[in-house]
């Protein structure tokens, strides 16, 4: 019970200090303990999103415990109050919706945890309870994506836009930047949810190439994924025709394909870099730092022109 | 009669299983980690065991009786999505109301299935699960609706007593008023015995058809409160609520004890159960074990009971209690008449 008596104090104590102290107090986070809530534990882009975060970790000598909510929401919100329960000294969200985890992030807020928000953004109740957002503005994706469209077509043509799980965060995103940015003179001729899978994207992209043919002038793909799938049903469909392909990730698909001159440029979105920059803008909460509320990515656009430059994202 | 040999050693540890689960879940999380044992950790299992563990409640009758709800999972997504989604036409709680109801309805068609249309609980619940599944996500076009008032439903977790919180206060009281009503009423009692051999029980007298629709409409019921709690405690109706937690809700009913043949089983077993399971999920994710790892534990440990259980001689208890049930229906019957 004393040891408990004291533990509590102790908690209490450094939450008042990190709420009191402020910048000045930029103390070590050696030894702190993070709880890390996941998406998923083995997926193509989560996997290396959680390496980076546990590389950090590591460097920073802070203790991470990584509890995966395998794409359900319902136990990340779980999770997030087990993690509270624990008086960890900070959390990592990956959210997934965007009220779930609400009554944890109350709970996080009471008890003096700070919370960071990896990938994706939560809802607005929700994110004025996390300190920062550690991710890539995917709405800039999109605009940057319009750009490139644009330029590549001189302005005009007709395309197709291969989306992601219909109302993802992510996938509205990607979405909404394009169509704002978008020039008049481009005309989407369909936009299909084939959910970041390539084979769903092979499927869609079979029915599309076969009802709208040479019409095709460009294709808006929401990750490299999915404009691999396309690529490769043009091949199967023999079509003698060469559309500007863009994707978003820097797979290693999409540096292959624009080095064969059949894509035409990719969006880097490198995993890694993000798991270990959510980590390193966590410990500098904890560590009585200010910090932006968002913290993006770079987006770099990777062209044939400046593909030496880089390395695939993953 | 004392004969020592494997099988009272057995016995022992399937009567003690839960206790001896949650003992070795202590021990080891107090070994490997420093803050385990805290009153805080109890709470947590407790909390997150509310919502699975209505399904496991609900479950526990069926499988008592002898029959199967896999619909269970599909109807708490169509309760949760209700209770959200109709927030902003009527009212909070009006709402809530009407996804208790959904439950109820849902296990109305099933009883109807299975009573009156004869066909086996599995297929006719398998049926309900595909058709309830797809309906929730047909309805609501595969999105989630969230709560335009979000703070409504917080209070379902928040503090209480120390350990507790108002979600698993109504998960326990549910749980120990359906064990009053199981072991201390005699419709309870001719419940074991419907589920223990059906002719002996209509020859007894019971009303066999009666109790095998009632069970399925309190599963639908018990649905609809795990989907409300649910939807409310985290602001958000998903259509895909229930559809990960019908697994872990049989899971933690067997390993409790309730038989999936039928005749056995108890609803503080079914606690017990839930909060076993729920204790080691915890302790492997306060252990970062993977989760793909924990069901490689949860699947060992369920053979392994269940080999125990064998082993134990379970047939030759649920003999003795099938005719202890049957004596009972009788007089019931009998009292009844007289």
């Amino acid at each position: 019970m004393t040891i408990r008596r004291n533990f509590l104090i102790g908690a209490a104590l450094s939450a008042l200090a990190v709420a009191v102290a402020g910048p000045a107090a930029a103390a070590s986070v050696e030894g702190k303990s993070i709880c890390y809530i996941t998406a998923a534990n083995s997926h193509f882009y989560v996997t290396p999103t959680n390496e980076g975060a546990q590389a950090a970790a590591d460097a920073a000598g802070v203790e991470l415990t990584i509890v995966s909510e395998e794409f359900s929401p319902q136990t990340g919100a779980d999770q997030l109050n087990s993690c509270v329960s624990r008086k960890v000294d900070g959390i990592l969200l990956w959210p997934l919706d965007a009220n779930s985890y609400l009554p944890g992030l109350l709970k996080a807020k009471q008890a003096g945890i700070p919370v960071v928000a990896i990938d994706t953004t939560a809802g607005e109740e929700s994110m004025k309870l996390i300190a920062s957002f550690v991710g890539a503005d995917k709405y800039g994706q999109g605009q940057i994506s319009a750009k490139q469209m644009g330029e590549a077509l001189g302005g005009e043509g007709d395309i197709i836009i291969l989306a992601g799980q219909a109302g993802n965060n992510t996938t509205i995103m990607r979405t909404d930047g394009f169509l704002a940015d978008k020039p008049d003179g481009i005309n989407v001729l369909a936009t299909v949810n084939a959910d970041f899978d390539q084979q769903k994207a092979l499927v869609a992209s079979r029915d599309l190439i076969t009802k709208f043919g040479d019409q095709i002038d460009g294709v808006y793909a929401e990750d490299d994924a999915m404009a691999a799938g396309f690529l490769q049903a043009l091949e199967e469909s023999g079509l003698d025709i060469k559309p500007v392909v863009l994707g978003i990730g820097g797979m290693k698909m999409a540096f292959d394909a624009i080095n064969a001159g059949q894509m035409s440029s990719t969006i880097m979105q490198p995993p890694f870099e993000n798991g270990r920059l959510a980590i390193e803008t966590l410990t500098k909460v904890m560590a009585g730092e200010t910090v932006d509320a968002v913290v993006p990515l770079e987006n770099t656009v990777v062209t044939k022109d400046n593909i030496g430059d880089y390395e695939p994202a993953f | 009669m004392m004969r020592l040999n494997i099988g009272t050693i057995g016995n022992v540890v399937v009567r003690y299983r839960l206790l001896v689960m949650l003992a070795a879940v202590a021990v080891f999380g107090g070994w490997t980690l420093d803050d385990f044992l805290t009153l805080t950790t109890l709470q947590s299992i407790l909390d997150r065991a509310a919502v699975v563990g209505f399904l496991a409640l609900g479950l526990t009758p069926i499988l008592i009786a002898g029959q199967i709800d896999l619909s269970i999972g599909s109807i708490m997504s169509l309760a949760a999505y209700a209770t959200i989604a109709l927030q902003p036409d009527l009212g909070n709680v009006p709402a809530a109301f009407i996804g208790l109801g959904v439950g109820i309805l849902a296990g109305v068609v099933n009883a109807l299935a299975v009573v009156v249309f004869k066909v086996t609980s599995l297929v006719a619940t398998l049926a309900t699960l595909l058709i309830g599944a797809s309906l929730a996500l047909l309805i609501s076009n595969g999105q989630p609706a969230s709560s335009a008032d979000p703070l409504f439903g917080l209070f379902l977790t928040d503090n209480f007593l120390a350990i507790l919180t108002p979600r698993s206060v109504l998960f326990i009281g549910a749980a120990l008023l359906m064990f009053v009503w199981l072991k201390g009423t005699p419709s309870g009692r001719n419940l074991y015995a419907v589920g223990s051999s059906m002719p002996a029980a209509i020859s007894a007298g019971i009303n066999v058809n009666g109790y095998i629709a009632g069970v399925f409409v309190l599963s639908g019921f018990c649905a609809g409160a795990a989907g409300v709690i649910q939807a409310l405690s985290s602001a958000t109706g998903s259509p895909i609520a229930g559809s990960v937690l019908l697994i872990p809700a049989i899971t933690a009913v067997v390993i409790g004890g309730t038989r999936l043949e039928g005749g056995r089983g108890s609803s503080l077993a079914t606690l017990g159960g839930v909060v076993a399971l729920g204790a080691l999920t915890t302790l492997s994710e306060y252990n970062g074990v993977p989760s793909y790892t924990q069901a490689v534990y949860t699947g060992l440990i369920l053979i392994l009971l269940i080999t125990l259980d064998r082993i134990a001689g379970g047939d030759e208890g649920k003999t003795t209690r099938t005719l202890r049930s049957a004596a009972v229906a009788k007089q019931t019957q009998q009292g009844g008449t007289s």
